[in-house]
């Protein structure tokens, strides 16, 4: 059934409507927890310090980004809905304002104003027809796009925690800073390949998802260096005697 | 835009009428008096229900030896099609493509490309007697048109108000 096809292809489109959390959880606490554990392995030779330190920066981060990606999304969804509820208010007030825009708006899409002017009669017969095209046509306000908060907030924080224990398990498994070290930046540069393959490459159906993926790692190399050498370059403050 | 008292620019234009695709000049309208109206565009949501109203009065102003005419930018055979979506009109829809004609008049919308919601009446010397523009969100009312031709062609001074019939004690214009 052809319209069984088109509501399942909206569900898929809807999920994935989530994947910017996931990616951006994942590679954020991937990116964090990699750039903790570099900068401290240079500024602290303590492991269980570098371990305890990447496991609150992990904790936080996840409930942090979580909370965020929520209050984010809450507010945007409200802003959204009381513009919605707006703007229905002013489509019912002046309908031919609506029908007149939106003639315009298909013109604009290659329609002739008469082939506009009879699509946007046909769908006055019903005014919710022609207020949820307005909408979606006219303001680019669908239902789908106002997405669920909790859902995103979960999503992004679950992310972030499965994305920083990519570096923090090997580091954790591996008894020296440096060994650790070096573990926790091979499993994040393969993962962080892999998110730049599989998301952006695949999923997108570029032609060479590899290079996505290398973009992935060259950011996250990037940071994890950067982390390093700052963390180098701040230890000798915490080796000053301070009163 | 054109004032009362200027003279009317002359035209002569493709336009529709009755289901057929023909030419018309100012000069060949031989009524008294003439109803110019322009609109922005045919196939819109906004004009139909004056177009429709000029339409069923157009006896009532006939009987006011007045011609209705309506110009805008779209061409003859779009007047054709839009009349006939219409019901079909009594009048003719003239064919300004390009708005020479609406420029003529001076309202002509430069930014949409259209002309205004304008309506001018001319006297038997084609001279603008009375001219007005509305906003593009308020219809014009055919009554008040109509209500203007016969106040013109009464030839008396016409208070605020005034309405056919109701003029048995207002002197002359001229006196």
């Amino acid at each position: 059934m052809p319209a069984l096809k088109t509501e399942e292809k909206r569900r898929t489109f809807e999920r994935l409507a989530n994947i910017r959390e996931i990616v951006f959880g994942v590679q954020d606490g991937v990116l964090t927890t990699a750039g903790v554990l570099a900068g401290l392995s240079g500024a602290v030779a303590v492991r269980s310090q570098v371990i305890l330190a990447a496991l609150a920066s992990t904790v936080a981060g996840a409930l942090s980004m979580g909370a965020g990606a929520y209050l984010g999304a809450h507010a945007e969804s409200a802003v959204l809905r009381s513009e919605l509820e707006r703007v229905r208010r002013e489509s019912k007030e002046q309908p031919y304002v609506v029908q007149e825009s939106l003639i315009e708006a298909l013109g604009k899409e290659g329609l002739s104003r008469e082939a506009g002017y009879r699509v946007v009669k046909l769908m006055s017969a019903s005014p919710n027809v022609l207020y949820n095209t307005a909408e979606e046509k006219l303001y680019g306000l669908a239902g789908a796009a106002f997405g669920n908060a909790m859902l995103d907030g979960l999503l992004m924080g679950v992310a972030f925690l499965i994305g920083a224990l990519v570096p923090l398990l090997p580091f954790m498994m591996i008894a020296s800073v440096h060994g650790g070290l070096i573990a926790g930046m091979a499993t994040t540069a393969i993962v962080l390949f892999a998110v730049g393959y599989i998301f952006e490459g695949r999923f997108s159906g570029e032609r060479r998802p590899a290079l996505a993926g290398l973009r992935f790692l060259a950011i996250a190399l990037s940071a994890a260096i950067i982390g390093y050498v700052i963390g180098l370059l701040i230890a000798p403050i915490g080796t000053v005697p301070v009163g | 835009m054109l004032k009362p008292g200027d003279a009317a620019p002359p035209f002569d234009l493709p336009c529709a009428l009755d289901d057929k695709l023909s030419r018309l000049s100012l000069a060949s309208i031989r009524s008294e008096m003439v109803v110019l109206f322009f609109y922005p565009h045919d196939f819109s949501f906004i004009c139909p229900t004056e177009v429709i109203g000029f339409h069923k009065s157009q006896a009532a102003f006939k009987a006011e030896q007045t011609s209705i005419v309506a110009v805008s930018v779209d061409d003859a055979e779009t007047h054709r099609r839009w009349a006939r979506e219409l019901g079909g009109l009594s009048y003719p829809l003239l064919a300004d493509e390009g708005g020479k004609v609406a420029r003529a008049f001076g309202v002509f919308d430069e930014s949409e490309n259209v002309a205004m919601r304008a309506t001018f009446i001319l006297d038997a010397k084609r001279t603008i007697l009375y001219a007005v523009a509305s906003p593009i969100n308020v219809g014009r009312s055919v009554g008040e048109t109509l209500r203007v031709v016969c106040a013109l062609r009464s030839g008396k001074l016409c208070p605020a108000d005034w309405q056919p019939g109701s003029d048995s004690d207002t002197p002359d214009a001229k006196h």
